[in-house]
């Protein structure tokens, strides 16, 4: 039969490489948590939207987390990662200001970033930006047909599937545009 | 269809308002009839890059034929009751990117611009959209920020990229931004500002034939990403190009993974300034994906591609 070390090397290769999700969170919506990554295995539990919950790991579209005394698999999508809670448009500076711990090294290591020639994308480089042929030569240069981005995706075994479109949110739940500006 | 309408109604009442003078009604009528006869005006505009003089900095931009005053006014009849041509959305693209990489170039590595273009390029084959030619950039700066253009112009920045862990989450990202494109999202931005700008121009007697179509649309081509769209246009970008990666065979988590890790980062991060002004936050992003996934991707099956993922130095 199979090598059981196998799995628990990948468990443990997943859990170093996504080292971003052994991290807090919070559940966006009310939730089942199941016993395995699937919706049609055992129910564990249930965090309601808003609790805190501990990311374990990542498995696709499922995250095994530890809410209260329940551990479980719960949706990708029903859970952010991160300590802003439930976040939201301008919270961040307010609540995430006041409730994300300062991290010196990674205040360090972007800043070591931030030379005296690096680039920034904001408002002010925007507006003064002048338009670059040269690099736009460079970006016409590096572009690919379609054939060979076909070749490339079937080296790979990558094969066109048929998903469906996901539906448009209901009326009730868009808000009118005049809010957005 | 009927808020846009209703926002061309009120963007004409309350312009009218300062323009007492202009008279509306004259204005429309005029409009529908020149709008009706827009086969035998339309007049082929030149492409931008057939300029033979050595290129200053807004040689995309230059050289209007004289032809132009025409246009000018034709503005107003797509902006109303039409939609930008294939060969109007390509220099608006062209435009707007050109200028994008005027703040920032593109990452001098050959080797990356190739692979996020072949991604890029498969990702785009599910959209449907194939009248234009995509093009993909990572541009040179630790800002983590993606960028679409009309015309099939893609960016995303080396700082989004190095959040990446797989082809995956690469192939979420550009269809986030391939679907910008496809929806027209920017293009339905400049209809309603152009909308007010040309009219503007017919109020006052004064044109400006001597500017460019583009340049009087659009102006600085860059400001347009630094306003960014509404946050409906985001969802429905989330929407729309996390199905066009699970149609290229990924994994439909890679958009989602690539939130997670946005959302992950401290709220004090320099490096997502314009990204947290321009879009939703991502836990919002999240939660709004959330509602429209559910559980109908629970059978859906893809690749992540972690192995052959180029890394960023």
């Amino acid at each position: 039969m199979r090598n059981p070390l196998i799995p628990a090397a990948a468990l443990v290769l997943c859990v170093t490489a996504a080292s971003a999700f052994a991290a807090p969170g919070t559940v966006l919506r009310d939730e089942k948590l199941y016993s395995q990554p699937s919706s049609t295995s055992a129910v564990a539990g249930s965090a309601a939207k808003g609790a805190s919950v501990n990311i374990l790991t990542k498995q696709g579209g499922w995250l095994r987390v530890t809410a209260g005394k329940t551990t479980g698999w719960i949706r990708l999508l029903s859970v952010r990662a991160g300590e802003g809670g439930l976040g939201g448009a301008g919270l961040g500076d307010v609540v995430g200001a006041a409730t994300t711990k300062s991290d010196p090294t990674r205040v360090v290591a972007v800043a070591g970033l931030r030379g005296f020639n690096d680039r920034r994308l904001n408002d002010e480089s925007l507006k003064q930006a002048k338009f670059n042929a040269e690099e736009m030569a460079r970006l016409d240069a590096l572009k690919v047909t379609p054939g060979q981005a076909k070749s490339y995706a079937s080296q790979s075994g990558l094969v066109a599937a048929n998903v469906a479109a996901l539906p448009k949110p209901k009326p009730e739940q868009s808000s009118s545009p005049w809010e957005n500006n | 269809m009927k808020i846009k309408l209703m926002m061309v109604a009120v963007s004409l009442i309350s312009f009218s308002g300062t323009v007492a003078a202009f008279d509306l009604g004259k204005f429309l009528e005029d409009r529908v009839k020149e709008e009706l006869n827009k086969d035998k005006t339309t007049q082929p505009v030149p492409a931008p890059t057939t300029s033979p003089t050595p290129a200053p900095a807004q040689s995309a931009a230059a050289a209007p034929p004289p032809a132009k005053q025409k246009i000018d006014t034709r503005q107003l009849g797509f902006a109303l009751f039409g939609d930008y041509t294939l060969e109007e959305e390509n220099r608006i693209g062209s435009q707007i990117s050109g200028n994008l990489l005027g703040a920032v170039p593109l990452v001098r590595d050959d080797a990356l611009q190739r692979y996020v273009n072949l991604v890029g390029n498969w990702v785009a084959l599910q959209s449907g959209r194939q009248d234009v030619t995509w093009r993909f950039g990572v541009l040179d700066t630790e800002d983590i920020n993606a960028f679409a253009a009309p015309g099939g112009y893609v960016f995303v920045t080396k700082g989004l990229y190095r959040l990446l862990n797989n082809e995956a989450d690469l192939a979420g990202v550009l269809g986030h931004e391939i679907a910008h494109v496809t929806q027209k999202h920017h293009l339905k931005v400049l209809k309603q500002s152009s909308l007010i700008g040309a009219l503007g121009q017919a109020a006052s007697s004064k044109v400006q034939g001597s500017d460019p179509v583009v340049q009087n649309l659009i102006g600085n081509g860059a400001e347009i990403m630094a306003r960014g769209l509404d946050k409906n246009a985001e969802y429905e970008a989330d929407r729309v190009g996390l199905v066009y990666a699970a149609r290229a065979g990924y994994t439909p988590w890679g958009l989602p993974g690539a939130l997670q890790a946005m959302a992950s980062l401290p709220a004090k991060d320099g490096r997502t300034g314009l990204l947290f002004k321009t879009h939703p936050h991502p836990a919002d992003r999240l939660a709004a994906l959330g509602e429209a996934v559910d559980g109908r991707l629970d059978d859906v099956r893809g690749k992540e591609l972690a192995d052959r993922f180029y890394r960023i130095r």
